[in-house]
This record gives structure tokens, sequence and C-alpha cells, in this order.
């Protein structure tokens, strides 16, 4: 029982990661219905960017993690602007393929600039240190993680359901052309979106990069965010963050009880069939749109 | 008319000739050049393994600028697979039949390794020093692959032997990478313990892509081990150790030469390193040994990239080509394949800057005929 228990610790633990992964996709998917496949590399930018200030010129975490979520939402904002705007007759395949190129630039550049080799970023909690609850463990990151992800789901909930810009994302997301009408500038929305999504996925690499750094090092993470997203519904966040933890248990359960070995290929699985039985999610409702 | 053919017979005369030199001169060797190829990932997973290959072209730079060997160049020509089988076959097929390479040096990784191993072989191409510690390399043994890398599957065996004999432990488990390295691992573990009287209490894969190792970890805590042997990449190592910490988890760890960098592997698990104990291949990076001091002098410091750090991969490319390098140094001025093989052959106790290196004629029936270095677990 208790390894059981500790096991389903662990995959919250782990689901962290996977929800902050899959809120920065979804933000981007509710406007635009684009999955965005350089979310992780996003995040590698912005998670480089704060090890060059932390580790070679020495500020302080306080003022080096803001700034670089400042950076983030700038570029998300960018990228929306200078890339994805500039999409002649944009289909949703083609979209994906732009953010797949977005991808591999990005990480071109950090592997240009930093290079390969393994690295970690100076944070005042360690990853290795952990809280002890009865008989179960809990590292002391992981735990900041769950008060972190829960935290920004809490603020983006708030922010979508009760602020301006908020709701004008969800008009944005339910009808363009009538939100246009009603005057909003839709394309600053998505801009926008960008920019948000780009905070979120840039706060889970800031909290990856504590571990190790590397430039393949947000993949894994963006693959078991999507899984987590297809799994919650591509549309919603509580479905996201629900998602995710629920993937970080499974995968945790599966590891322990069923094949240690092919623990990694239960996201993938969860993805096919999420989209074989009920392809809008978990929690997502399903739209169906009149052409 | 009789001025004719003379011009004739003279023309064929020179035709046939210069067919001949050119059946004699051996491909990728010129009077002022030798080719030698290499392939190492850049970009990809395993790019951190990429300073192998960059150590190589310093060392041949550092060569190149003492006056080359027997007034000959060492061209070196390292292309990015990306640690990618398919491109490291079509990699060095371009270069072997574009340019045309004399031998090859190093390589990262079994996977690469083995997609290349064959075509070189049929076409008793030298390759000397793959930079990975599979037996593959030398069962059954090629008359034209000369290995360096201690077998991982050697070293496994010592560091239980020294663990099960000197340190008392009873009870050992392996978390190792789910390939072909990382189940030569579990074969040595497994073999030596068997000598014993004793098996492996666990054995965790981890596949190259995980990100989480919690469940591992907890095998490994769960089958009660005492002493726990490394078998992954230095990602999952750190990962495994800083894991076990957290879990209040602290057997031995006792990891492969793969992470043996102990500056970076202390640097990059924040100081938990400190206490495993690690098999390696080559002097450590702050070795007083004076080759050490003047490859870092006149290779590093002279000829490698500014942001390029002096670590163990980094002089690792050194190691596996020292051997090549003696190789054509004895060969003289008469620089063939046949001849390299030969000279390779009669190295006995080279001493560079790895453990002594010897290898003996070919026998079929001897894989240790073409391991150079460690062939038992007592070294």
């Amino acid at each position: 029982m208790l390894n059981f228990l500790q096991m389903v610790v662990n995959g919250i633990a782990a689901g962290s990661i996977y929800a902050l992964m899959g809120l920065a996709m979804v933000i981007i998917y509710k406007t635009s219905e684009v999955p965005n496949f350089a979310q992780g590399e996003m995040a590698l930018v912005c998670s480089y960017l704060a090890y060059m200030f932390l580790d070679q010129y020495g500020l302080p975490v306080y003022a080096v993690f803001p700034a670089v979520l400042v950076f983030a939402f700038l570029l998300g904002c960018l990228l929306e602007f200078a890339v994805l705007r500039r999409a002649k007759e944009p289909n949703v395949l083609g979209m994906i393929i732009i953010t797949i190129g977005l991808e591999m630039i990005l990480m071109g550049i950090v592997s240009w600039k930093f290079g390969a080799e393994q690295k970690t970023m100076p944070f005042p909690v360690s990853p290795y240190d952990s809280l002890v609850i009865g008989k179960l463990y809990i590292s002391s990151l992981e735990a900041m993680m769950l008060c972190v992800t829960l935290v920004i789901m809490g603020i983006l909930f708030v922010f979508l359901r009760f602020s301006k810009l908020g709701v004008a994302m969800k008009a944005t997301q339910q009808n363009a052309t009538a939100a246009r009408l009603m005057g909003i500038r839709v394309r600053r929305i998505l801009m926008g979106t960008w920019g948000i999504s780009s905070v979120v996925g840039c706060t889970a690499g800031l909290l990856i990069s504590t571990t190790l750094m590397q430039p393949y090092m947000m993949w894994d993470p963006l693959l078991k965010g999507f899984a987590a997203a297809v799994l919650g519904g591509m549309t919603s966040l509580p479905g996201a963050v629900v998602g995710a933890y629920l993937l970080g248990i499974i995968e945790n359960l599966f590891g322990g009880y069923v094949s240690i070995e092919f623990k990694s290929t239960v996201a993938f699985a969860v993805i096919v069939l999420i989209l074989c039985i009920k392809p809008s999610g978990l929690f997502a409702r399903h739209y169906v749109k009149k052409v | 008319m009789r001025s004719s053919g003379f011009k004739l017979a003279a023309a064929v005369s020179a035709l046939v000739l210069g067919l001949a030199f050119g059946v004699w001169a051996e491909e990728g060797v010129t009077d002022t050049e030798i080719h030698i190829g290499q392939w190492g990932p850049q970009t990809g997973p395993a790019a951190a393994w990429g300073s192998v290959a960059r150590g190589t072209d310093a060392y041949f730079k550092m060569i190149n600028a003492e006056g080359g060997i027997h007034g000959r160049k060492l061209i070196h020509h390292m292309f990015d697979d990306a640690y990618n089988p398919a491109k490291t076959l079509a990699g060095v097929k371009e270069l072997q039949e574009g340019t045309g390479m004399f031998a090859w040096v190093s390589g990262v990784g079994t996977a690469p390794g083995l997609a290349v191993k064959d075509y070189l072989m049929e076409r008793k191409i030298p390759w000397v020093g793959p930079s990975a510690g599979s037996l593959h390399w030398i069962t059954p043994p090629e008359k034209y692959l000369f290995a360096v890398y201690p077998l991982y599957y050697i070293e496994a065996k010592a560091l239980v032997r020294y663990g099960v004999e000197k340190m008392g432990f009873k009870k050992v488990a392996i978390i190792y990478q789910n390939d072909d390295y990382g189940k030569n691992g579990v074969k040595g573990a497994k073999e030596e313990l068997a000598e014993h009287n004793m098996k492996l209490v666990a054995e965790v894969p981890v596949n190259l892509t995980d990100s989480d190792l919690k469940p591992h970890v907890m095998k490994l805590k769960n089958s009660g081990a005492d002493m726990v042997l490394l078998w992954t990449s230095p990602k999952h190592a750190v990962i495994t150790v800083g894991t076990s910490k957290a879990m209040q988890f602290s057997p031995q760890f006792m990891s492969t030469s793969t992470c043996s960098d102990f500056p970076l592997m202390m640097h990059i698990s924040k100081g938990l390193w400190e206490g495993v104990i690690a098999a390696t291949f080559a002097e450590l990076p702050d070795s007083p040994h004076p080759l050490m001091q003047k490859y870092k002098k006149d290779a590093f410091e002279k000829f490698a990239a500014k942001d390029e750090r002096w670590g163990l991969f980094f002089y690792a490319g050194i190691v596996f080509a020292e051997p090549l390098v003696e190789g054509i140094k004895r060969c003289g001025k008469d620089l063939t394949r046949e001849r390299l093989v030969k000279e390779l052959e009669g190295l006995k106790d080279f001493q560079g800057i790895s453990g002594k290196i010897g290898y003996k004629p070919f026998d079929p029936n001897d894989p240790s005929c073409r391991q150079g270095q460690n062939h038992s677990p007592d070294g």
C-alpha cells in the first residue's frame, strides 16, 4: 500500500511539468487551433538566457527570473507577429509545420550559442532535498512545482473568466469573425495569447533547468504535455492540468506494476486511445462547427 | 613514321606506368597528406559526446604544427551524424567514395559504429578506436578494426569484483540504458556475480528519452541493494543519484567510464557525485602526466574553440587516435593499409594517456588480438 501511495505521489510530482507544458499548448490552441510544437524550444531559449545571467554574470535569481518571464512574453508576441502572422493563406497544417520549423531554429540557436554539454541552473531550492510526509517522500523542488502549477492555473482561470482581455480571448476562440465585428482586435489577442503561453512554458523550462539543462531537455516534457492536453481536452485549461496529473500517475503505476521498460510509451498509447474513444478529451466540451 | 611510332610507344608506356603507380598508391595518402575520417554527434541528444571528434581534430592539428608525420599532414574529415546510424552510413560512404579516406578513427556510439562496420571491413579500411566499449568490435575480431576503449563488459566485471571482494557488498543492482551499451554492463555484472554465487537483485532499464526516474529508483530501493551500478548517460546517472537522495536511499554507486568526467559530474550533480566510484579509460583531467600537460598546452589551448572545456570527452578524442598515429609513425614513408595493420599488431604496452595498449597478430578465434586496453577485469 505504501508503495502504491508513493507511486501516486511520484506521479503527481512528475505531472506538474506536464501540466505547465499542457497549459501552454492549450492557451494557444484555444484561440488558433494550432498545436504549437515550438513551445518547448521557446522555453528552452528563455531558460538558457536565465542560465547565462545567473551562472556567467552572477545576477540574483529574484532579478533574473522575472526579467526572463518578461522576455518570454515578448518572444511569444514576436514569433506570432513576425512569423505566424506572415503565413500566406494559413491553414492548420501549414501553421503546425511553421511551429516545427521554429522549434528546429530555436534549438539550433541554443546549441550553437551554449553547446551541447549538460549544465545546471543555480537555484535556491534543491531538486535533491525532500519533504517527508509520514513515510512518503516528495522532493522540495517538485512540491514547489506543484504549488506553482496550481497558482498559475488559478491565475489563468481568474484572468480568462473575469478580465476584459481574458473574455476577449475566449470570444476570439469561439468566433473570430464575430469578435472582430464586436470591436475586438483579434490579431492583438492572438499575439497576447502567444505571449502568455510562452510565459507559462518558460516557467516549466526554468523549473526543469534547476535539475539538468541540455538542448534536448524540453522535448520529452513537450510531448508529455501534449499528451496531457489531448487527454484532458485541447480546449480545456483545467482538463490539461487534470490530464497531466492523471498521466503522471498512470505512467508511474505502469512503471511500477507492469513494465518499466515501456513506461515512456504510455503517454503515446494514451493519445491514441483518447483520439479513438473521445477525440475532444475527457473534460472539453465538444463544439460542432457549422460550415 | 619511325618518330610517330616512338611517340605512340612512349605514350602507351607512360599510361601503363601511370596506371601502375595509381594502383600502387594507397587510397587517401599522397606525398604530403594522409586523409583520416571520423564521425561524431555535434547535434542531437548525444551531442555532449561531440567533443570527442573535436579533441581528435585539435590533436591532429598539433601534430601538423609539429611538422606532420614523415612529411605528411593529417587531413581530418569529421562530420556530424547526430548519433543517427543512417546518417553515419551515408556520411561515411560519401567521404570514402568521394574523397577517399586512408583510415577511420574513433566514431562515437555503438549503434552508429555498427551501421558502418561491415562497410569498412569489407573494403579492408582500417578503423582504430571506436568510441564505445562494445563487445561487437571484437566478437568476432576483424583484421582491420582495432578497439581501444575498455569493454563495458569488463568494466562491469571489475567494479562488481571490487565491490563484492574489497568492499563486502551483498546486494548488487544495476540501472542501465536500454540498448547495447547498457546491456553489455548487465552481462558483465551478471557473469561476475555468478562467479561469487550471487545474482543481481534488480535490473532496471532506462530509455534515453526518459526524464522522470522516480519509478526506476523505487525499484532499486525496494530491492534493498547496497551497491548500484550506473550504466546510463551522465544525465540519467545524475538524476538517479539525486532522486535516490530525495528518496533517502543511499547505496554505494559505481559507474561506467562514460560518467567518469568528475569535474563535469560534480558540477551537474551539484556535488552529489562525491563518493561515487567510477571506471575510467584515461588519465583524469587534472593529471600531472607529462603527455596530458603537453596535449593540454599544445593541442587544447592552441587549437580548441574558445568555449571548449578540457574534459574527459575532449581528450578521449586524443586517446582513441594515439594508437593510429603511433602506427602511422612506425610505417615510415611507406604508408599502406596492410603495413599499418602490421605495425598496429606490433604495438606492445604502448603508453599514451590511457592504459597500456597492445595488439596481437590477427587470429579469428582470439577476440583479445584486437582489444587494445583492459583485456580482463584485472587490466
